[in-house]
């Protein structure tokens, strides 16, 4: 198994057909606002004002903000721990965000579950569980109905390597590939689950396992965003024309620990330079400033934002007890996934 | 009216469901072509084609899980573990995905899950279980147990239509063994319990097969008149219809098929003890399978399971207490 | 037929664990025929598969009993066969099996470790309903187990009709019965209890108060600290009397944890506890007694401070009545009872001579139980309580 830091990016892809100067800076500003969201989380978790535990995707922006900004208004996205860009690309606002590793009323999760155990369901984000990847096998289910009602839509799940030894892992794959269901699986390619480095997690790259349980497989440059959307269009290209589903391999580094409390000492030094500079960030940045955009301008119109949004986060009221019985069970009507944002210019209304 | 067995009257519910909305899809092992382990689903494929009643692989958490995503869009899916004894397999989508769903995310999960459940036919320790008290103990699940053919159907349909996810125990003992008149068409029954005989010197409380074995026991007791309270559903629990039978009567028996520790008797003895210490005449007495897996060979399992002997002779000694 | 040639039953199997019954579809065998283990002599049908019944052993059809399309219920016997001597499988013995005990007992002992029974113990619905009907438990006779009284027995009791009236007197109609208060029910229930388990006995002594006047004088004290200092100070030579009994169980105290009763009026009476009543001089005695009656009055007592006893003091003298028979408190054996002190003529002796003079007299009431001690210790201990109240 290769180490980690000599891993070649995917194959290049030639996005700019499909992206406007608009949908490049977008990119940019998305990715911009879900690293400021994380940074300043975790700064709060340093003050001890976030309970429990703190989990970032730092260094895993351009994966998670690229894959979801190919999704349509309807397609569901189940994100884990890495992907605060895909709530972000939905439009799920920051303040509810903090607000949410906060503890407070008025964040996501209204204080029942934390860190990143959120999702605003009623913007096509449907949160995880700790038992990963069961998201992988709903988001299966999810394309099935889709698919049953011959309605365009496809479901994303994102998980990582460790994900692919699970159970559920195989049966979500297995049943994706026997019934062809219009699913997009990016795996984050990181090299590490937790502390355990990937030569320690599978005997085969999982990426080779995609034609065996009969589905497209791709490879892509996980730090490059506009290369991670193109490989995703293709998939969701391919899922709505009934070609089944597609795993994407994202080949990328998480530049923290697996979580606040992790120091990562176990990543050798020169990975983490060799994946500094690929910053994804740093990636996008250079190539709008060579188109002349004002990136310095857009970084700081975020860290205002995020600004207001910690202000209004601090201000909520912490989560009251209530009835603890409050909500275990559905009374009335019950919600379905509803539809999120979709900053692609490629869809009505963006 | 009609007079079907347990079994037809399960297999007339999904009928009912599958026509009346086109919502609601079946999928489980073996269920399509073949009809079914037991047959419940034989011929709904045919009527209803194979895109609304699935055979999957063998993948419990697949299914579930699988159901429990088309549920989140809008589908109504029923799904089949082959025997009760195999929801292991498949116990975290259901009981840290579909059962948390809804508290944490605010979207519903209504999702069926059918369960063969129970022992008495040699089916030995991996056929035979009554894993009910798995289910009652998560948050979030509803859990459905009926003794007839006519509640079998009514709470069949009541399950599905409800938002919450249901885990639907269907006790296999009685599928064939089992006839009773059932109403054509679609109706829900309550999700309460019901007096199946009446009485005030004592209560049997008991679900599924065992309501069967209670009811034996109480009419081999000419001395007394003991009345036999049917739970039908496990969650939501009708404590109040359990704290009036105690008023009325007394002196309970509780009677469980699942292994005695933590079975669901142990909540139904517990809320009495608490809530209905003021009523008792007597101590909670419990009937129960002891804690061991179900023995296969037909000697050995009968003497673990309740049966009609060992009710009534706990009932008698309770009665002179 | 020669030895060891056995009939053996073809039975309709279960095909299908769930499956009651089957179909006899078709037989591969006719009276007559042969046949060799496995070989297949009917075939049959459930709703679930089509199978056929193969032979159990080597031998030959003597007879077929179902006909071709009936169905029967799983296990009749569907044909006979006769068995060659060697190749006969024997059908297995039953396995006697014990039943599989739940947890023993279903229900528990008839005395709890207290020694107390079924019969002294009564359900909560029995004491409601007793309540509510007017019955008085003690007259019920209990059909339960080890007498206790049932549900039924209250209500049969209940539906008793009263005595019927003396027929020289006008009917009485008496007012609607109320119910008495819980404290009182409770002390009720207490001395009701200690009656019946304790064998009771009273014995009295008359003693001459001067010294304990003059000494509570001294000390600006009523005489009950005086007596309770005496009376600790006694029991220290007389342990038996400072014990528990609790049906087997008999435990002797080291400490004297003194019970003083306290009126409460119209409300009943408490006991609150001096602990160590032997390590108090009269002064502090006094000072503990006075707080507690007070806060017993005013209800501010814990829990604490009415648990442990082992010896109780009580002095409803206040009156003027001169002698008692006090109940013993419960689990103790002894209870001691000062009544009203009486100027009275008692003889004296002044100057070598016999003369009358008149002195306080208080007669000193022990109750004892006859379980733990007898008549010559309550006795002696009187004595010498005497002995040190009138020094």
């Amino acid at each position: 198994m290769e180490d980690h830091a000599a891993a070649a990016p995917g194959a290049g892809h030639d996005s700019a057909t499909h992206l406007d100067g608009d949908d490049r800076i977008a990119l940019f500003a998305l990715m911009a606002r879900a690293r400021a969201i994380e940074e300043r989380g975790l700064s709060l978790y340093k003050q001890g004002k976030v309970p429990g535990s703190f989990y970032d995707g730092r260094g895993q922006e351009a994966t998670a903000v690229g894959a979801t900004f190919a999704l349509g208004p309807d397609d569901p996205v189940c994100p884990l721990i890495r992907d605060l860009g895909a709530h972000v690309v939905k439009g799920t606002p920051a303040a509810a965000i903090l607000g949410h590793y906060l503890g407070r009323t008025g964040g996501v999760g209204r204080g029942r579950d934390g860190n990143v155990h959120f999702g605003d369901a009623q913007r096509g984000v449907v949160g995880m569980v700790s038992m990963l990847p069961d998201m992988m096998v709903v988001a299966v289910g999810m394309a099935w109905a889709f698919k049953l009602r011959g309605e365009q839509r496809c479901a994303l799940s994102f998980f990582g390597e460790g994900a692919t030894s699970v159970g559920d892992w195989h049966e979500a794959m297995n049943l994706a590939g026997l019934w062809q269901v219009p699913a997009i699986f990016v795996l984050e390619q990181n090299g590490y689950s937790y502390s355990t480095p990937s030569a320690r997690q599978f005997a085969v790259d999982p990426l080779e396992r995609a034609a065996v349980y009969g589905m497209t497989g791709a490879s892509v440059d996980g730090n490059d965003v506009e290369a991670v959307f193109e490989v995703t269009r293709q998939a969701r290209e391919r899922a709505l024309a009934g070609e089944g589903p597609t795993l994407i391999a994202a080949q990328t580094m998480r530049m923290h620990g697996h979580g606040a409390h992790d120091d990562a000492s176990y990543v050798p030094a020169e990975v983490f330079e060799h994946w500094a500079a690929r910053d994804p960030l740093v990636l996008q940045r250079e190539r709008l400033r060579s188109l002349g955009v004002d990136v310095e301008a857009i970084d700081a119109a975020v860290r205002a934002e995020i600004d207001v949004a910690t202000a209004e986060a601090l201000a909520m009221d912490p989560a009251q007890p209530q009835s603890p019985l409050e909500d275990v069970f559905c009374e009335g009507e019950p919600q379905v996934v509803g539809r999120g944002a979709a900053p692609w210019s490629r869809f009505p209304g963006s | 009216m009609t007079e079907l067995t347990y079994l037809e009257a399960i297999s007339d519910a999904l009928r009912v469901a599958l026509a009346a909305d086109e919502r609601v899809l079946l999928l489980g092992e073996d269920i399509g072509a073949f009809g079914g382990a037991f047959k419940v689903t034989a011929g709904l494929q045919q009527e209803f084609g194979a895109q609304r009643v699935i055979d999957t692989p063998i993948s419990e958490e697949a299914i579930i899980g699988g159901a429990v995503g088309a549920a989140i869009v809008g589908m109504r899916p029923v799904c089949e573990m082959q025997f009760a004894d195999f929801v292991a397999c498949g116990f975290d989508q259901l009981v840290n995905v579909a059962g948390k769903l809804h508290w944490r995310l605010g979207l519903a999960a209504p999702i069926v899950v059918r369960l063969p459940s129970g022992g008495g036919v040699s089916g030995g320790p991996f056929h035979s279980q009554s894993p009910e008290a798995w289910f009652m103990h998560a948050p979030g699940l509803k859990v459905f147990a009926p003794s007839s053919a006519h509640d079998a159907k009514g709470l069949l349909l009541a399950a599905i239509a409800d938002p919450n996810p249901v885990v639907f125990l269907e006790h296999k003992y009685l599928y064939r063994r089992v006839r009773g008149e059932v109403p054509e068409g679609a109706y829900e029954t309550p999700q309460t319990a019901t007096t199946v005989r009446d009485g005030d010197d004592l209560v049997v409380i008991a679900y599924g097969a065992m309501v069967h074995a209670a009811l034996a026991a109480a009419a081999e007791i000419e001395e007394a008149s003991v009345r036999v309270l049917d739970l039908r559903t496990l969650v939501p629990l009708d404590e109040r219809a359990i704290l009036d039978a105690v008023r009325d009567c007394a002196k309970v028996v509780v009677v469980d098929e699942a292994n005695y520790t933590c079975a669901p008797g142990a909540q139904v003895a517990s809320l009495i003890a608490q809530y209905g210490y003021g009523d008792l005449d007597g101590p909670v007495v419990r009937v129960a399978t002891p804690d061991a897996p179900i023995p296969f060979a037909p000697a050995l399992e009968s003497a673990a399971l309740p049966g009609v002997a060992r009710i009534r002779d706990a009932c008698r000694e309770l009665l002179a207490y | 037929m020669a030895g060891g040639e056995r009939l053996l039953e073809i039975v309709m199997p279960q095909l299908g664990i769930t499956v009651t019954e089957g179909t006899l579809v078709g037989w591969h065998k006719q009276p007559g025929d042969r046949v060799e283990p496995d070989e297949a002599i009917c075939d049959v049908s459930s709703d679930k598969v089509d199978s056929e019944v193969p032979a159990p052993a080597a031998g030959r059809i003597t007879e077929l009993i179902v006909a071709v399309g009936e169905t029967v219920e799983v296990g009749t016997v569907i044909a006979m066969m006769e068995a060659d001597q060697e190749s006969a499988q024997g059908a297995p013995s039953p396995v006697a099996v014990a039943p599989a005990g739940e947890r023993e007992p279903a229900i528990p002992p008839a005395r709890d470790a207290a020694g107390r029974g079924a019969a002294e113990r009564h359900s909560p619905v029995v004491v409601r309903l007793a309540a509510e009907l007017g019955v008085a438990l003690e007259r019920v006779v209990g059909s339960g187990r080890d007498g206790r009284v049932r549900r039924e027995d209250v209500l049969a009791a209940a539906a008793q009709p009263a005595a019927p009236a003396s027929s020289e007197l006008s009917v009485y109609t008496p007012p609607p019965p109320g119910v008495l208060s819980r404290m009182r029910r409770s002390i009720g229930e207490h001395m009701k209890r200690s009656l019946s388990t304790a064998a009771t006995v009273t014995s009295w002594i008359e003693v001459d108060f001067s010294a304990v006047e003059a000494r509570r004088r001294e000390l600006g004290v009523t005489a009950l600290p005086v007596v309770a200092a005496a009376t600790v100070e006694t029991l220290a030579q007389f342990g038996e009397l400072n014990a528990w009994l609790e049906g087997e169980r008999y435990t002797r105290h080291t400490d004297v944890n003194l019970g003083i009763a306290v009126s409460l009026g119209a409300e009943g009476l408490i006991v609150p506890v001096v602990r160590a009543a032997q390590t108090l001089g009269v002064a502090e005695l006094a000072q503990r007694i006075a707080d507690l009656a007070a806060r017993a009055r005013a209800g501010t007592l814990s829990p604490d401070e009415v648990r442990d006893g082992t010896f109780t003091l009580t002095n409803p003298g206040q009156f003027g009545t001169f002698m008692a028979t006090p109940v013993i408190n419960q689990p103790q054996v002894a209870i001691l009872d000062t009544e009203a002190i009486v100027r009275r003529p008692v003889v004296v002796t002044q100057d070598g001579a016999e003369t009358i003079a008149i002195r306080p007299i208080c007669v000193l009431g022990l109750s004892w139980d006859h379980r733990a001690l007898d008549g010559v210790v309550a006795a002696r201990f009187l004595a010498a309580l005497r002995e040190r109240l009138q020094s």
